[in-house]
Parts: structure tokens; C-alpha cells; sequence
């Protein structure tokens, strides 16, 4: 175990547990194909043990010559600077991962709990609206509270919250908020530049996609943000 | 002499005709700003105008497409350089070293070389398509078969795998998942589903478009945004410090090298600019003797990628006007405008069509001359998108991404997925894991498998068949030569 560090080992272990798991999911679509003998599986089965084969070969590599690069790498520097800042913020202790992971649990929350809620009460698709927008309400709130001393995390999450969103209250009233909560994340702190940015940010958006391209993008379904959408289209179309 | 005749009959035929002359700067321009946007590309403009080309002449619309093609390859550069958001897969490999070069303050060089490079690749490029459309694409087509293109599929992933990785085996893992994601959806032979685990959304697979903007372009916001969070976040610095000529003509081996390379790869179908680009980048850092420098900033990093990627463009219509066989997503809709027009692309349109033909060459001829003038302009205001502050650019970025993502396919679970792969490359990242590989391995990966499986039909399922294919045989050899190598490396190579 001269080199060997828990989180080498983890990784690995997670290589070969995401292998394990996509090679018991390949039986599902192991089936012949008659004109073809190696049949729909041979090909991401033979990716998967490669991916085994890579993971060890990491293990062993890390084993034998510590964390150093092997001396031919090219371009890595074009990722410089990513490692080092996550040692320097202390954004790799196992705390700061599973808040991390709590908060983007969230968006995933949004997709799937008012749908369960949904099935258990027997409601139609439009009958959900509300404990769509009383989940998100939550889910917002909670977000609000855990962000707060790990703006990284949030940062993380804040993108696939906004999609999560996209198709009930449509991307012309969730982009102004999105715009300023990641101004806010990324250290911005003055009101007024937030609102001027946000402004220019939303109206070249407009412009250029609805008003010059007709690139169609989501109105939301959910009364008022649905209104509200096609309200925009209709003015700038 | 005939070669000559043709080319000032059509280039007089293009510039005699206002309106084919609006068409001309109409298409050089926006091929040039769609390319330079990040989140829309030259196939957005192209889709866009699709439908509109059937108000036009064949040879208007077949026009305004290749033009869109030169100069849309071009203009994805700027905003790879500028802010690591490759335009298209093409111009993936020019942020490799275009984006530490803006950040050590470069910019100004390295869209000066490629703009220089984009435009000396595609001219040249277009001037070989003009002498030897015929004998090329007699040759490619009968010598190429799928054994083969799997054969430089694999070559190219073997050279490629260690582009941008921490180790030459997290390389390799980056390339495997996204020869995987490739994987989900139907399988290209028989058409079964593979890990869909149920949702129809899978069963067409996953788009490389979110797959590509999430990768580079959100991720990249993640990364700059834990700097600013810490507070060590360093605005790149502005320069509009054009490379010099003599900077430029001591990397005349790299452009020779990658002329040919962009334009051989041009020329085969369904490989292309991409895999051009790629093998472009990882030949110049296989030749050179600084082999650490590439990635921190190296002009010639730029100038291989951007050389091939626009020598590839006059290459692909050789595929395409010969044999009516597109090499990728804009020559497919070049298809689809002739086929507004009631015509076929093919050997036939040589004959039916020879003022049409030498109309097109000329075009992308002076499209890709016209990349110098318009693109020393463009830069030099372009370049001063940096001075706007990170956390403004951001916002902005991440919503172009959004957009671009969903208007692929008009699906909200696209921007979901491309925001996903942001935050799965930010940790990859984090763990010095490539994602320059994983594109790529994406990219590749259909191409990859549906020939080997047309391959080993064509073959008899007999693995020996590659032997009497002298060339498929020369790029697996090189292909395991190159892995051998890569491995002996990792583990017998002094650590540093």
C-alpha cells in the first residue's frame, strides 16, 4: 500500500461498481442479431471490461509510482488550476461532498417527489400543478438554506435547478432569476449592477433568439408562468 | 489547364451576379458569427436556412452552404480560444492550448494563428479539391471500406486517448465513458435498446451537442467559479498582439503536416473535421521535441488543430459532389438543398451541372480568403469580450448554452443532461480525468462501432480478414504500437 491513498482505492471501486452495474443491465438487451453473430451486447461488454482493465491499470500505476504523471501526458495543463483550488477551498473533504450532494439532490427532488405525490393521491397531470409549485416553493427554501457557506455546491446545483424548472415555468421567467443567482453565487454583491446586467443579459437573449432566429424556447405550463411565456413570444415573435 | 479555365469561368460567374454576391458575404459573415457564438454553431444558421434555400438557385443555395461550412469551422475557434467553449467538435482541440493561451494573455495570437492557419488550411484545401476531386475520390472510396475507417477510428483514439488527462490510463477511462455514452440507445445493426433502463428519452440516444457544451462550456464556468469563490480567480489578460509572420512561418512543418492530415480525414465519410482536428493536434505533439509544452499555451497546439480542421472542409465535398455520400452533419443538409432542387449530388452532377460545381469550388476558394480580411477585423473587437467581468459573461453563457442545447431538439431533458455532464466533468476534471477524451470518444464511438460491425460482416467474422487489407493492417499496427508505447510509459517511465 506504499502509494495508495483511501481515495485511490475509492475511485477504482467506483469504476469497477459503475462496470458491474452496466454489465448486469447489458442481459437486458443480450439478444442475437441474425446477421450479425457478436450480437447488440459484444461491443459495450468489451468497453466495459476495458474500463475494468483502465481502472486497475490506474490502481497499480498509483500503487507502484505514486500520484505522478506518466511522462508522455499531453494538454493536461489545460485543466490547470482545477485540482489545485479544490485542495485550497478544502473542497474535497468528505463533508463538503455530501453537502454538496445534498444540494443537488434538489433539482432531482423537484423531478421526481410531485409525481410520487401525484400516483399516491390519484391526481391527472393538471391536478399537479399545484404541488409542483408548492414543492418547489420548499425545495427553493431548502436550497436557500443549505447554500449558504458552500456557494460552490450551489453553483453546481443552481444550473440544473434552473432546467429542472425550464418545462413547468418556462425559460422566460426563470432566466432573470437565474442570471442574478449566479451573478450572486460567483461573488457579485451590487444590487444595481446585478439588475443592469440582468436586464441587458435577458433582452440580448430575446432579441437575438425569439425576436431574429424564432428559436422557440420553453414557455413553462404551469398558469401564471405559462401565460407569461407565451405573452413574450406573441410580443416579440 | 482545364482545372484553370473553370475556376475563372466560375469565379466570374459568382462575382457577375449581385445578388450571388450578397448570398456570398451573407453566408461568409454568418457562417463566421454563428461559429463564434457560443451555444448556436454553423448547423444552427444552416438549419435555420434550410427551408429558405428552396426560394433560391441550386447553385445560390449549395453556395451559401459551403461558404457557411469554410468560415463556420473558422469561427468556432474564437470562442474555443477565448473562453474554452469549442464552436463545434471540430474546434475541440484548438482550446487545448487557444484557452491557457488567453489566459496567460495570448489571446491576440492565438486567433491571430488561427485565422491565419483556418484560411491557409482552406485555401489550400480547396485548391487540391479543385485539381484532384476525381482521382481522390476514386482512390479514398475504393480503398476505404469500413475495416479501414474502424482501423483509423482506432488509430485515431490510440494517438488521441492521452489528450488532456493526468495519466495515460485516466485517459483512457475518460475515452471509455464516452464510448459508452455512445452506446445508449439503439444498437446500429439490429436496432435493440441498450441501457434506455426504460426511458424513451435514451432510446434515441444520447445528443453530442449537450454532451459537448456541458463538457467544455459549463464546465469550464464551474471551474472558474470555485476560483472566484476562493478569491483566486485571475482575469485573463487582454492582448490583441497579432502573431508575427516569422512566428508563422517557423510552424510551416505543422501546417504542411496537417493540411495533409485534415485533408485525407476530409475526404473519408462520417469521419471528417473532427477526427481531422484530433489527429492534426496529436501528430504535432507526437513530432515535437517539447512534447510537455502542449497544453500550457502553445501556438503550435492552435495552428495544427485550426490548419486541419479547414482543410477538412474542401476535402468533404470531394465525398460528397463525386459520390453523393455525405461526411457529416452540413454536408447531410447539402443534400437536402439539392434535393429541394430535384437533383442528386453524385458523379452525375460533374456532368449535368459543371457551372454549379465550379460556382461552389470558387466560393469556398475565396470564402476562405475572405477569413483573413474579415477575420483580422472581427478579432480585434471580438477580443474585447474578455474585459467584461466573469461573473457577468457567465450568466450569459450558461443561458446561450440552455438555448443551444434545447434548440437541438426542442427538449427541456437536454438542458438537464448537458447541466448533468457540467457538473460530471468539473469532479472528472478535479481528478485529472480528460474531457477533451470524452468527447471524443463520444464522437467516435458511433462511427466506431457501427464499422466495426460492417467490417467484420464484410469479413466473415474472420478476424484474419484484416490481414489482406494492407491498410486497415498498417493502422491497427500503428494503433497497438502507440498503446504499447503509452503503457510502457506508465509504468516503466521515470516519475518526474
Amino acid at each position: 500500500m506504499r502509494n495508495l491513498k483511501l481515495s485511490d482505492l475509492v475511485e477504482a471501486g467506483l469504476w469497477i461498481g459503475i462496470a458491474l452495474f452496466l454489465y448486469v443491465y447489458s442481459f437486458e438487451f443480450d439478444r442475437n442479431i441474425e446477421i450479425y453473430k457478436f450480437g447488440a451486447s459484444a461491443w459495450p461488454r468489451a468497453l466495459l471490461l476495458l474500463v475494468v482493465v483502465a481502472a486497475l491499470g490506474q490502481l497499480y500505476q498509483t500503487w507502484k509510482k505514486g500520484e505522478a504523471d506518466s511522462g508522455s501526458m499531453i494538454g493536461q495543463a489545460s485543466d490547470d488550476g482545477a485540482e489545485d483550488a479544490a485542495e485550497e477551498a478544502e473542497h474535497n473533504t468528505l463533508a463538503w461532498y455530501l453537502w454538496t450532494i445534498l444540494l443537488m439532490a434538489i433539482p432531482f427532488a423537484y423531478m421526481l417527489v410531485p409525481d410520487w405525490i401525484g400516483a399516491a393521491m390519484g391526481l391527472e397531470k393538471a391536478g399537479l400543478h399545484p404541488i409542483k409549485m408548492v414543492c418547489a416553493i420548499v425545495l427553493l427554501v431548502a436550497y436557500v438554506f443549505l447554500v449558504r457557506g458552500n456557494h460552490l455546491g450551489g453553483m453546481l446545483a443552481l444550473p440544473i435547478l434552473f432546467a429542472a424548472f425550464l418545462q413547468d415555468y418556462g425559460f422566460y421567467a426563470m432566466a432573470p432569476l437565474f442570471i442574478v443567482g449566479v451573478m450572486f453565487l460567483m461573488g457579485e454583491r451590487r444590487i444595481s449592477r446585478m439588475l443592469i446586467v440582468a436586464a441587458i443579459v435577458y433582452a440580448f437573449l430575446l432579441g437575438m433568439f425569439l425576436s431574429l432566429l424564432y428559436v422557440g424556447l420553453p414557455t413553462g405550463n404551469i398558469s401564471p408562468f405559462y401565460e407569461f411565456g407565451t405573452g413574450m413570444v406573441n410580443l416579440l415573435q | 489547364m482545364d482545372v484553370l479555365n473553370n475556376f475563372i469561368g466560375g469565379t466570374i460567374s459568382l462575382f457577375s451576379d449581385p445578388i450571388g454576391v450578397l448570398i456570398f458575404l451573407g453566408g461568409v459573415i454568418g457562417g463566421m458569427l454563428f461559429g463564434a457564438i457560443p451555444g448556436v454553431s454553423m448547423l444552427t444558421l444552416a438549419a435555420i436556412l434550410l427551408p429558405f434555400t428552396g426560394h433560391l438557385s441550386a447553385e445560390h443555395g449549395i453556395m451559401l452552404f459551403s461558404v457557411i461550412y469554410c468560415t463556420g469551422v473558422y469561427g468556432g475557434a474564437i470562442t474555443a480560444i477565448l473562453f474554452n467553449i469549442p464552436g463545434a467538435p471540430e474546434n475541440a482541440p484548438t482550446a487545448f492550448d487557444g484557452y491557457p493561451m488567453t489566459r496567460k494573455g495570448q489571446a491576440g495570437k492565438a486567433v491571430g494563428a488561427a485565422v491565419m492557419c483556418s484560411a491557409l488550411g482552406g485555401t489550400v484545401s480547396a485548391v487540391i479539391m479543385m485539381v484532384a476531386t476525381a482521382p481522390i475520390a476514386n482512390w479514398a472510396i475504393r480503398a476505404f471500406g469500413p475495416p479501414e475507417i474502424f482501423a483509423l477510428v482506432f488509430f485515431g483514439l490510440a494517438v488521441a486517448s492521452s489528450v488532456g488527462a493526468k495519466s495515460f490510463w485516466k485517459g483512457w477511462l475518460s475515452v471509455l465513458v464516452g464510448l459508452l455514452i455512445s452506446v445508449v440507445g439503439l444498437d446500429p445493426v439490429g436496432g435493440i435498446a441498450r441501457w434506455d433502463f426504460g426511458m424513451p428519452y435514451l432510446l434515441a440516444g444520447i445528443h453530442f451537442i449537450p454532451m459537448i457544451l456541458g463538457f467544455f462550456a459549463v464546465s469550464e464556468i464551474f471551474v472558474q467559479a470555485e476560483k472566484k469563490v476562493i478569491g483566486s480567480y485571475e482575469a485573463p489578460k487582454i492582448s490583441v498582439d497579432f502573431p508575427t509572420l516569422k512566428e508563422l512561418i517557423a510552424h510551416k512543418v505543422a501546417v504542411v503536416r496537417s493540411i495533409f492530415i485534415g485533408f485525407f480525414c476530409g475526404i473519408l465519410p462520417g469521419i471528417g473535421a473532427t477526427l481531422a482536428a484530433f489527429m492534426g493536434y496529436n501528430e504535432a505533439v507526437r513530432w515535437s521535441k517539447n512534447k510537455e509544452e502542449f497544453g500550457k499555451g502553445k501556438m503550435e497546439g492552435v495552428i495544427s488543430s485550426e490548419t486541419a480542421n479547414n482543410a477538412a472542409t474542401g476535402a468533404a465535398m470531394i465525398p460528397l459532389l463525386a459520390l453523393g455520400l455525405p461526411g457529416g452533419a452540413l454536408t447531410a443538409m447539402m443534400v437536402g438543398v439539392f434535393q429541394m432542387h430535384d437533383m442528386q449530388p453524385g458523379p452525375l452532377v460533374f456532368l449535368l451541372s459543371p457551372d454549379l460545381v465550379w460556382v461552389v469550388f470558387a466560393a469556398m476558394f475565396f470564402a476562405n480568403l475572405s477569413i483573413l480580411l474579415i477575420g483580422w477585423m472581427e478579432t480585434k473587437t471580438i477580443i474585447n469580450l474578455l474585459r467584461i467581468p466573469f461573473q457577468f459573461l457567465a450568466p450569459l453563457i450558461l443561458c446561450l448554452a440552455t438555448v443551444g442545447s434545447y434548440a437541438v431538439r426542442g427538449l427541456v431533458i437536454d438542458v438537464i443532461v448537458m447541466f448533468i455532464a457540467g457538473a460530471v466533468g468539473f469532479f472528472l476534471r478535479r481528478s485529472g480525468y480528460s474531457v477533451a477524451g470524452i468527447v471524443l470518444g463520444l464522437i467516435l464511438g458511433g462511427i466506431g462501432e457501427q464499422t466495426f460491425a460492417q467490417a467484420m460482416q464484410m469479413l466473415h467474422f474472420e478476424w484474419s480478414g484484416f490481414i489482406g487489407r494492407p491498410i486497415a493492417l498498417a493502422l491497427l499496427i500503428a494503433g497497438f504500437a502507440a498503446l504499447v508505447g503509452s503503457i510502457y510509459n506508465a509504468f516503466f517511465s521515470k516519475a518526474r
